[in-house]
Formats: C-alpha cells, sequence, structure tokens
C-alpha cells in the first residue's frame, strides 16, 4: 500500500480532465511543487500515483484521493498549499496523510444528483421518482464487454443504500449512497432507469457531484 | 463556467480543450485590462498548443500592463454542431468571452489547409467574413506565420497581415491600436496608420489590376503605403522573449514537451524551402542561455521531456556543449533530451547514443531527392556517401528501424532520379546486412514520398508543380521498383498538396473560391475526416477559377507575382540564380561556407551573420 494520500476535490473547468489525464497532471504537479515521489521500477521508470474509483469526465468531487509516496523529510502540513499552487484551477488538495485504511474498505459512494429541467420540475417528479427507488427490484440494461450481446442487466436497489430526492423549482436533487466496487454501481444508471421508466421525468441535464466516499459502516473512508 | 457549456462539454470529445483553466494560464481581471487580443490558431487544440510561436507571442503580449491575451483554437466538428446549435459562439479559453467583443483578433497561419478553419472561425465567432463589412475599429483581425508571406488569397478577409517574427511587431500594433481608441479614429485610419509600421502589410490600400491573360499587370499602393512591405526580425535572439513559464496542457498535446529554440534561420539555403529562405538570417542563442532556460522551463511546467527545436538543430554550433549541460542535468532528474531535425551529413553517432540512451527510436534522414544530381539541384547538400556512413554507424551500434523521406515532382526530376530512390533503400539495407550485429531482428526500411510543392519566396517560386497524373505515374514507377520486405514505401496523396500549390502561390481571385468551398462546408482540410476534393473542385468551377492556372504554370522571370508585395529580405535576383543553378545542378555552399549575398543580412544592421561568427 503507498505510503501517503492526498485528498483533493475537482470542481469547475478540472471536471473535464480524464482520469489518465489527471495522473499526468498530478505527475507534473508533484515537479512543479518540488515534492519528490517514489518512482515505479522496471524498463521505463515513472512517478507513481494512483487514484482509486476513477471519477466520469464531466463530474464533480469533494472527495478524492490520490496515493503516492512522498520521499525525503517532508512536512506534510505544507503539501496542500504547494500541491494545490501547482495544479490547475479548479483542483484543491485539502489534506495529506498516512494511509492506514486499505482500498477495499472504501464500500460507499454518496452522489449528488442534479436533475435540470429547462421548463420547471414536471408535477409529481419527486414522488413518482421516489417510489421508483423504493421498488423491491429495478432492473436496467448495461453495457458490458463480456457479454456476447454488449449488454447484461443488473438490478439497481441492491446496490444503492439511500436515497432522499428533493424537488427544487426547476431542478430535483438526488441525494445518493451507493455501492463504491465490487460490483460499483454507475450513477448514471440510475438516471437511465428514471429516463425509461418514468419518461415524463426525463430531465434535460443531469450534473454529479461525488460528495463523500464511506467505508461498510457508512463512516468517511480516508 | 458558463452554464450553457457545461451543458454541451459532456456531449463532446475530449472537453477538457475547451474550458482553459491549465497551469499558467493567464487569467487577469477583466474590468482592469484596456486592450483584449484573441490568439487564434486555426487548428485543434491539440496541433495549436504544440506550437512555439504560439507561447511565444501569448507570453509577449500578456506581458504588456493592460493587456490581456487569450488563446482560441478550431473546435472539432461535434463542438462546433453543439456550440451552433446553443448559440454559444467562439470564446477565448481564459475568460469564456465571445471574441467578437475583443479589441484585436490575431490568426497564426501555418498551413494553407487550415485558411477554410479561418473563415470558419470568424462566422463561429458572429463575425462577417470580409474586413469591409467590418466597419468599426474593433475588432481588428490580424493574421500571421509562413503563410503570411502570400497573404493574397485571405487579403479580403483580413485587416492587417504581420509578416516575419512577430514578437515586436504585435507589441506595436497593439500600442498603434490603444492610440487609434484612444483618440477615436476610424477603422481607416487606423489601417493607413498601421500600413506606416515596418512588417504590416494592409492588403487593402493595394490595388490589383490583372493582365487579360490572368497574370498581375500591376500592384499599386495607395495611401503611401509602402511596396514591398519587408518582414521583421528579431534582432537579438538572446534578449528575446522565451516562455519558461508556460501553459502545461491538462490533457495531451501532440509536442507535450519543454521546446528550446537554438536558433532561428536556417544556414543551408535548400531551394525548395520556404522557412530556410523566409527565416534568414541565422541568429543562434547562447547556449549558457539555453541550458538556463531549459532548466528553468522543466522546473516550471513538470515536463519530463525536452527537445531542441530550430531548422537544422545539427547546425547549432555549440551542439555538443548544450547537450553536455543538459545532460548533466536532465539524467539526475529524469528528464529525456531529444534531438529532432538532426543531418545525415554530420549526424554523430556518440551524440545520438547518449541523448537516447533509454529507447533507441528510429533514425530519420531526408534526402529528399534519389540521386545526387537532383539532391545538387535542390541544394540539398547531402551524399549518398555520407548517408550510408551515417547508417552504417547506426545499424552497428544497433539501430534496426530507418525512415527516408523523399519528394516527387522536384523541377528537373527525371525517372532516373525517381529510381534513384529505390536505389538508395536498397543500398542502405545492404549496409545493414553488412553491419548489423544482429541480423536475425531484421531492419525496417521505411520510404515515403510527399508531393513537391513550389513555394512562394524560394528559387522554385516559379516552377509548376508535375500534374496529379504524372505524380501518380511517378509513385508507380517507384513501387514497382521497391524490393524487399524490408522496404515500405508509403506515398502522399496528392490532392491536399495540389491545393496547396494552388493557394500558397495564388490571388486575391482565388479569395472567392474559398469563401465558396467553405460555404459548401469546407473546414479542417488538413483532416482526412473533412477534406473533401470534390467539393473545392466544384467550388472553383462555380467561380470560374482555373486551379491549374497557379499550380501547374511556369512563370517568367517578369511575371509579376502575387506575393511580391511581401519581401523576406532575400532578393528576387538571388532567387533566380538560385533557379538557373539548379537547372545546371550546381550547388551553392551554406552561409558559413561563404556569403552568397542573399540580402537577408541587410534586415540585421547591428548583427553578425552566422557566416561571419
Amino acid at each position: 500500500m503507498p505510503k501517503h494520500r492526498l485528498a483533493f476535490s475537482k470542481a469547475d473547468t478540472a471536471k473535464y480532465i480524464s482520469h489518465l489525464d489527471l495522473m499526468r497532471t498530478f505527475q507534473r504537479a508533484f515537479l512543479r511543487a518540488g515534492l519528490p515521489i517514489k518512482h515505479t521500477e522496471g524498463f521505463n521508470p515513472h512517478a507513481f500515483v494512483s487514484i482509486p474509483l476513477p471519477l466520469s469526465v464531466g463530474y464533480s468531487s469533494a472527495c478524492e484521493v490520490l496515493e503516492c509516496e512522498l520521499l525525503g523529510e517532508v512536512d506534510r502540513d505544507t503539501v496542500p498549499a504547494r500541491m494545490t499552487a501547482a495544479l490547475p484551477a479548479g483542483i484543491t488538495v485539502h489534506r495529506c496523510y498516512e494511509a492506514a485504511r486499505p482500498v477495499k474498505e472504501l464500500c460507499w459512494v454518496n452522489y449528488i444528483v442534479t436533475l435540470e429541467y429547462e421548463a420547471g420540475a414536471p408535477f409529481g417528479a419527486e414522488r413518482a421518482i421516489q417510489e421508483l427507488l423504493a421498488r423491491a427490484s429495478l432492473v436496467v440494461a448495461k453495457r458490458s464487454k463480456k457479454a456476447k450481446s454488449g449488454q447484461t442487466e443488473v438490478d439497481l436497489i441492491p446496490l444503492i443504500a439511500r436515497s432522499t430526492v428533493e424537488e427544487r423549482r426547476d431542478t430535483i436533487g438526488l441525494d445518493l449512497v451507493i455501492r463504491a466496487q465490487n460490483p460499483g454501481l454507475n450513477p448514471e444508471l440510475v438516471v437511465s432507469a428514471i429516463r425509461s421508466e418514468c419518461p415524463d421525468m426525463a430531465p434535460d441535464f443531469v450534473s454529479f457531484h461525488r460528495r463523500a466516499v464511506l467505508d461498510g459502516d457508512f463512516q468517511p473512508w480516508e | 463556467m458558463n452554464r450553457t457549456l457545461e451543458h454541451i462539454l459532456p456531449r463532446v470529445q475530449k472537453p477538457a480543450r475547451y474550458t482553459g483553466g491549465e497551469y499558467n494560464a493567464v487569467v487577469k481581471d477583466r474590468h482592469r485590462v484596456d486592450t483584449r487580443y484573441a490568439l487564434c490558431f486555426p487548428d485543434t487544440y491539440e496541433i495549436g498548443m504544440s506550437n512555439l510561436g504560439m507561447r511565444i507571442l501569448y507570453g509577449v503580449m500578456n506581458q504588456m500592463e493592460g493587456v490581456w491575451c487569450e488563446r482560441v483554437f478550431a473546435p472539432w466538428g461535434d463542438m462546433e454542431e453543439e456550440m451552433r446549435r446553443e448559440g454559444v459562439s467562439l470564446y477565448g479559453l481564459e475568460s469564456g468571452d465571445p471574441i467578437a467583443d475583443f479589441d484585436l483578433i490575431g490568426f497564426s497561419l501555418g498551413y494553407e489547409m487550415a485558411y477554410s478553419n479561418v473563415l470558419n472561425m470568424l462566422d463561429l465567432a458572429g463575425l462577417p467574413l470580409r474586413s469591409e463589412e467590418r466597419r468599426g475599429l474593433s475588432p481588428i483581425v490580424v493574421a500571421g506565420g509562413t503563410c503570411a508571406f502570400n497573404p493574397e488569397p485571405l487579403s479580403p478577409f483580413v485587416d492587417v497581415f504581420a509578416l516575419g517574427e512577430g514578437e515586436d511587431v504585435s507589441v506595436e500594433l497593439i500600442q498603434l491600436y490603444r492610440r487609434a481608441r484612444e483618440e477615436c479614429w476610424s477603422k481607416e485610419e487606423f489601417l493607413s496608420a498601421a500600413a506606416q509600421v515596418p512588417g504590416l502589410y494592409v492588403p487593402s490600400l493595394y490595388e490589383v489590376r490583372y493582365q487579360p491573360d490572368g497574370t498581375v499587370a500591376q500592384i499599386e499602393p495607395l495611401e503611401g503605403a509602402p511596396l514591398p512591405v519587408t518582414k521583421r526580425i528579431v534582432q537579438d535572439f538572446n534578449k528575446s522573449y522565451f516562455p519558461v513559464k508556460t501553459i502545461v496542457p491538462s490533457t495531451e498535446i501532440v509536442h507535450d514537451r519543454v521546446m528550446l529554440e537554438v536558433f532561428r534561420g536556417c544556414i543551408r539555403g535548400c531551394r525548395f524551402c520556404q522557412a530556410g529562405y523566409a527565416y534568414r538570417p541565422v541568429r543562434p542563442r547562447d547556449p549558457k542561455l539555453l541550458l538556463e532556460q531549459g532548466i528553468a522551463a522543466c522546473k516550471d511546467s513538470g515536463y519530463q521531456e525536452m527537445t531542441l527545436s530550430s531548422l537544422s538543430t545539427s547546425d547549432y554550433r555549440p551542439l555538443e556543449q548544450l547537450c553536455d549541460g543538459l545532460l548533466d542535468w536532465c539524467e539526475p532528474n529524469r528528464v529525456s533530451l531529444s534531438l529532432p531535425s538532426l543531418r545525415a551529413d554530420n549526424f554523430s553517432l556518440g551524440l545520438m547514443e547518449r541523448v537516447q540512451h533509454v529507447r533507441k527510436s528510429g533514425l530519420t534522414f531526408a534526402p529528399e531527392a534519389g540521386t545526387q544530381r537532383l539532391r545538387d539541384a535542390i541544394n540539398k547538400n547531402v551524399t549518398e556517401e555520407e548517408i550510408l556512413r551515417s547508417c552504417r554507424t547506426a545499424f552497428s551500434g544497433g539501430w534496426s528501424s530507418v525512415k527516408l523521406y523523399f519528394m516527387l515532382g522536384l523541377p528537373t526530376e527525371t525517372d532516373e532520379d525517381v529510381l534513384g530512390i529505390a536505389d538508395l533503400a536498397e543500398k542502405i539495407y545492404q549496409a545493414w546486412k553488412e553491419t548489423t550485429p544482429n541480423p536475425r531482428r531484421g531492419v525496417n526500411i521505411t520510404v515515403s514520398t510527399a508531393f513537391f510543392v513550389p513555394k512562394p519566396h524560394t528559387a522554385f517560386q516559379w516552377e509548376g508543380q508535375i500534374s496529379m497524373e504524372e505524380y501518380h505515374r511517378r509513385v508507380k514507377l517507384l513501387r514497382e521498383h521497391m524490393r524487399g520486405r524490408s522496404i515500405k514505401y508509403n506515398w502522399h496523396d496528392p490532392e491536399t498538396s495540389f491545393l496547396e500549390a494552388v493557394f500558397s502561390r495564388g490571388d486575391r481571385r482565388l479569395a472567392g473560391v474559398l469563401e465558396e468551398a467553405w460555404r459548401q462546408g469546407a473546414k479542417f482540410d488538413a483532416w482526412s475526416e473533412y477534406f473533401d476534393f470534390q467539393r473545392w473542385m466544384q467550388a472553383f468551377r462555380t467561380c470560374g477559377v482555373d486551379p491549374n492556372f497557379y499550380a501547374g504554370r511556369v512563370r517568367d522571370r517578369e511575371e509579376v507575382l502575387p506575393w511580391s508585395v511581401t519581401a523576406t529580405g532575400v532578393s528576387q535576383a538571388f532567387l533566380w540564380r538560385e533557379r538557373e543553378r539548379a537547372y545546371q545542378a550546381v550547388i551553392t555552399p551554406d552561409c558559413r561556407v561563404q556569403c552568397t549575398g542573399c540580402g537577408a543580412d541587410k534586415l540585421y544592421p547591428g548583427g553578425v551573420c552566422d557566416a561571419e561568427a
């Protein structure tokens, strides 16, 4: 397990930096900040960084984690400011700490999914979506690389631990706690279930925000 | 970020190209600047951000108090479609503000096939295409770069062309613009004053008249505008701006590394090469300064790759000294150094080995022509023996991949010259067999041929391009004589080279063709995804313009060339002499052996031309 972790957030223009580009960006940012990190061994050594649970392009997040190993004597308290200054706009490093818990203990993710309606939220949307998520089973089709047909079916309900639905003027906010891994649930599938099961409630635009990553007891994982 | 943009971006490919916010992007307070400049590159973000000139001008202008220069690239088709549908006009990446509201809009013109994108970007900005339809003082549309040495096909669309190197003239143009605004000048008054700034060409102040045969009869300057307009150069290359602190894209671009420019200009004088003539005279940068700048740029950017850049890097006199110094720093810091554009004649294996100690990438040579006679005719002063010697050294050092670049259709080329390419490839294969330490691994010899395009301001500016049919015949001839599985032959399709030949030596009447092709959907013509040759041929027919008049016709010495309104400092008499020597297959020594009196040294009164250094 790499020794150190950085807790960071990703917002605004940085939302559109892909996972691979973000790793490259961090590798360079460590150099810019003058913070040497451990390199991989082998034929073509490169700075080792790892970001568990890759965030989809376009999502914002308040709770990203990067794993690395800082070399030499470093005052960890200075790392967030030094790294933030060396990173593109929209990425803020909040904390640098020693890794204690393995990534496999990261079980749940809290997403805020905002459904936007240009003409205002449709009448009854809040209720309809609540009922949808309260069903005993909600099976949707999902793309699959393994299945011959390229599609497989997944039941969302067991993968959703909590959900609250809140209607505002022209948006509906979903506060979801869903499975992080093995298998994880892509929050986009919840939206596609709404589109297919409640077509009248289909939003014009959806934004996704990752608010927290949680352990098996729904406590913050870090 | 703008809400409409947030809605669009999840639907397009590689959205990080359209957001700005990269490390070192310059963000100023829009209320505390007086001049907004949109620096536009008429191709994708990945290509434009790889352009050193863009980075230099961005830095130069943003150093100016009160000036905010932002970057603008051509959005890919999916993004353009979304922008047009949602009514988002072309915006600066730094502020997200529409560039139609900026004071100046500058285009970098590196390639004729990007012209349709210039029009498309003006349209996406919501601006009228033609200069005369943009009545107010703002925005002023400027264009510079290599293609500005024949500005004529774009002249109705652009207000001011900047010829040559832009470091100084961009600043002067902005200063003049500020004065114009303070004193409430009209656009016409501004343009008339701009024409008096050395290096600025204002096409609306020149009247072009044609002969009945279609050639130019006369170019008449109005309101005291100069004829010709001579390019600008940086006088002291050690003092000129270098972007030590430069934008580090958050997404991968084509040349994603620190670029160190070791000198401007070229000593060589290859007769086909526009850059070789147009960027004279040679001005090197001090190796100590380069070392400092290279290290500082790596530290600031976090890049782990550095490259030396120039038109012919092995002609940089202190190259070994510079590489030694750089490697001393690069190796312990895990930064890799690469050296493109090395010539075969002074190829140094030691240097190559030290530089590429991790990976042995392929060797690349550009003999350009297959026989010594033709290489002499084009003044590509590299001999077959030198190429073979370099290859032997490389093969015995373990290299097993060679790429060779040639042109087909060079003036005076015969079938013997074409077949000489196959012979040379075969000799290189034999050299590999004789010298390789591991014959079982095999060798890859890749031969590529491009279709020669005669360019303005070169010794071949009077030549006709061979027809596409003739090009195909020569390709076929060569293909039939390429033997052996180790030799791979690639050839370029001639359609883009034909259009390049039309536009690079075109006149103002091509503007209509360009506009018509754009109306029929032309954009990103350098990309096979978008290029449609028939669309262009249809545009020529619609406008009643014969493209062969521009591409295929041999010009007389007396003909008034449309681009003679611009001057690179290299005299027309010199170029004609070079053309005659080409036909005699007589070489001209490079600037270091002997000054050949091209005239470019006159641009550099305070400096010492490289030949004398």
